[in-house]
Order: structure tokens, then C-alpha cells, then sequence
């Protein structure tokens, strides 16, 4: 019925998927006015593309491919050059690269994590980690479907989704370590007004 | 049981092939792990925000009304749909709720019920929408489609009133001082919204001020 044009049909076809297409677009920008653009922007292109959709793939999958996309060239034209999806999700060392410093004792996560720190986190991966992360950890798609979404290998999803957890951990160190030496500053800030 | 070491550690652990909820599946990975609290915390520290996120989901907020209507509008510009009133999937439950509970009403009570909802949907669903609605004519299709609404409202009324028996209970006299006040109420808020087409608060009290009434309606039927 959506493929003939039919208001109602579209309409459903929204009202189902418009939580997860919000969802995804507002984890991967992190700014509601920007989230609700890209939503409206991916249901625009699917049901411009609709016609064409040939049910090969999950209805859901061909939808997240179209709304990953239209995020993921947002994001492209905002950092204003064109770059890969490797070089989106291979950070290199300037950016802050995943490093093997990973068994620090003194750096662990201690409790369980803040979801406001998280998503503080995962704002700061580079693209392409952070869709994998937001599909797979957050929306809970497997890799097989990531895959199709992200037109990538199974391999690479699954590569792709180990960096981004290391990053974030690295990442939620960082914070930690800025809320300790913020303390340790205020606390002398403290100790020398006494 | 082989262990690997802690600088080869990161080359074989892989946190996406181990299952949602269970431990690496690669042995001498785990072997390692049971001897090595460092990389036991990295593993935890990985896990902890695999859960994390999970938890993400919970707090996914619901997209705004605006996103949808806004999308319609430009799938219109763009005739890529036929013309069907959006309040379609919304008058499918209206008519169930009031072939159901209200069911036992007379049909002008009824239509009174069921227009007094379509203005709360029309009241309701308005929000501020972006840029890409024409909203000069959002705002003349609100007017223009409340006003025969409200007018069809109060013939429904009537034609209510001229069903229901002259005697009065003090019941039933009562619901109709309370009728009055809500019509006092409801003349208020249409002046509002009047002057504030965009009040998205104003809107709102009269679409309460409406469901207020055909609750009313409803109750002086039974009686």
C-alpha cells in the first residue's frame, strides 16, 4: 500500500519504525534539533526509494541502512572532507587511536557506568565506531545485520565494535581522571581559603 | 592449560564474539583471565559498558509529533502520496472507543462524544512544526477546520437536550450548572487560541475543556 502511495500506509510504516530511526540518528549526532532533521530526512528517502524496495533484506535493516547513511553523510559534510569509512572508524594517533594501556588496575571503570557519561562518550567516537556501537550495544542488532547495514563484512562489524567499547573505555577513564584532578583542585582551592 | 600473555592478550580477546551475557569464548583467553587482574578489569570495564548501553535503549525519548507532520508535508510537495486525512489510524480507535463504551448512548450524544474528540485531535497533534510547513496555511486549516467542528458540536448538543425528559433531578441539575461553567470555560480558551493560534497552551486547555464536555454530555444521557 506505501509503495502505491497510500497516506495511511506511510503513516504506519512510521509510527513503527520512527522510535529506532530517532533513536539511532539522536545517539549519533547527540543534538535533538539535528536528530529530528535526519529522521525526517531518512523517512523522506524511503519513501522516495520504496518503490524499489524488493523485500531481499528485512524491512527494518533496509531502513536503518537508509537512515545510517544519511546520518553518516551529515556528519561528512560537517567535518567538511570527504573521508572513508576506514579513516571514520580508524582514528588515527593524533585524534586518539585506541592504545593497549588496557590492563590498568588503577583505571578501572569502578560501579556501573553513568548513562549520562556514556552518551557523553560515545558523542566523541569517530562515526563509524559509533554507529556499529549504537546498532549492535544499544539496539541490540546483530552482526550479521550491521553488516548489511553498514555494507561492510561481518568481520569488520564485529572489529569495529571491539575499538569503539575500547574507545569508550579509554574515554570514560579520561572523564574520570578530569573529575579527580578537578577535585584535587578544588579540595586545595579549599584548603588555602582555611 | 596454555595461558598468553598479557602483551598478546589484546590481539587475541575479542569483546564481540564473546556471548551478550558470558565470558570469551577463545580458553586460553579465559585461562589468562582467571590469573590476571589487569586484563580481568579491562574485560569487566568492556562488559560494563556493553550493559551500559543496553540501558541506553530504556531511555530512547519518543520522536516529536512535529517530525511526522513535518514529513507529510513535504511527501504532499512532493506528490508522493495521496491525499488521506492524517487522523485516520487516530479515528479507528475513536470509533471503537465510541462503538464501545459509549455505545449505549443516543447518536446525538454520540456525535457530540466523537466531535469533541476529532477537535482534540486537531487541538492536540498541532504543535509548533518546522520550517518546512507552509504555516500560514496550517494555521487557516486549524481554523477553518475547528469552526464547522464547534458549530456541528453545539447542534449535537441540542439536539441532546431536546431528548432528555423535562424533569430534573438534582442530579441532572446539577450536571447542567456544571455544563454551563464548562461552556463559560470552553468560550474562554476559544478566545485564547483565537488570539493565540500558536499557543500550544491554550490549545491544550480547550482541548481538555472539550473532553470535559462530552464527558458531561455523556453523564446527563445516563441519567
Amino acid at each position: 500500500m506505501a509503495q502505491a502511495g497510500n497516506a495511511a500506509a506511510f503513516e504506519r510504516l512510521y509510527r513503527l519504525h520512527n522510535r529506532r530511526v530517532y533513536s539511532l540518528c539522536l545517539r549519533m549526532v547527540g543534538n535533538t534539533a539535528e536528530a529530528e532533521d535526519l529522521t525526517q530526512e531518512a523517512f523522506l528517502q524511503l519513501f522516495r526509494k520504496i518503490a524499489t524496495f524488493r523485500g531481499e533484506s528485512a524491512f527494518s535493516t533496509w531502513l536503518h541502512r537508509l537512515a545510517v547513511n544519511v546520518v553518516l553523510m551529515r556528519l561528512r559534510k560537517k567535518s567538511a572532507t570527504e573521508s572513508s569509512l576506514d579513516e571514520m572508524t580508524e582514528p588515527d594517533e593524533e585524534s586518539g587511536g585506541p592504545r593497549r594501556d588496557f590492563g590498568m588496575a588503577d583505571l578501572r571503570l569502578s560501579g556501573s557506568i553513568d548513562r549520562v557519561n556514556l552518551q557523553r562518550a560515545v558523542d566523541h567516537l569517530p562515526p563509524g565506531y559509533k554507529a556499529v556501537f549504537v546498532l549492535h550495544d544499544v539496539q541490540g542488532y546483530e552482526h550479521n545485520e550491521i553488516a548489511e547495514i553498514m555494507d561492510c563484512s561481518i568481520g569488520n562489524s564485529k572489529s569495529q565494535l571491539h575499538k569503539a567499547r575500547m574507545r569508550l573505555r579509554e574515554l570514560l577513564h579520561e572523564s574520570l581522571r578530569d573529575r579527580a584532578r578537578e577535585d584535587r583542585k578544588a579540595a586545595g582551592n579549599a584548603g588555602g581559603e582555611d | 592449560m596454555t595461558t598468553v600473555a598479557c602483551r598478546d592478550f589484546l590481539d587475541r580477546f575479542d569483546s564481540s564474539d564473546s556471548p551478550r551475557n558470558g565470558s570469551p569464548a577463545d580458553l586460553s583467553v579465559q585461562a589468562h583471565l582467571r590469573h590476571c587482574p589487569s586484563c580481568r578489569s579491562f574485560v569487566e570495564d568492556l562488559g560494563k559498558i556493553r550493559a551500559a548501553g543496553a540501558q541506553l535503549a530504556a531511555s530512547d525519548p519518543e520522536p516529536p509529533a512535529r517530525i511526522w507532520f513535518a514529513l507529510r508535508a513535504e511527501l504532499e510537495k512532493e506528490g508522493l502520496i495521496r491525499d488521506t486525512p492524517s487522523e485516520v489510524p487516530s479515528k479507528s480507535w475513536l470509533a471503537e472507543l465510541f462503538s464501545g463504551k459509549f455505545s449505549v448512548l443516543p447518536r446525538p450524544v454520540l456525535a457530540g462524544g466523537y466531535l469533541a474528540a476529532l477537535l482534540a485531535i486537531a487541538f492536540g497533534l498541532s504543535g509548533p512544526i518546522n520550517s518546512r510547513i507552509n504555516r500560514q496555511r496550517w494555521l487557516d486549516g486549524t481554523q477553518s477546520s475547528t469552526e464547522p467542528l464547534s458549530a456541528q458540536l453545539m447542534s449535537a448538543e441540542k439536539a441532546s437536550f431536546s431528548s432528555w425528559p423535562a424533569s430534573e433531578t438534582p442530579v441532572t441539575a446539577s450536571l447542567h450548572q456544571n455544563l454551563e461553567i464548562v461552556d463559560n470555560y470552553i468560550s474562554l480558551c476559544e478566545n485564547s487560541v483565537r488570539e493565540d493560534p500558536e499557543n500550544e497552551l491554550a490549545r491544550e486547555y480547550l482541548y481538555e475543556a472539550y473532553q470535559q464536555k462530552a464527558d458531561l454530555l455523556a453523564q446527563l444521557n445516563d441519567r
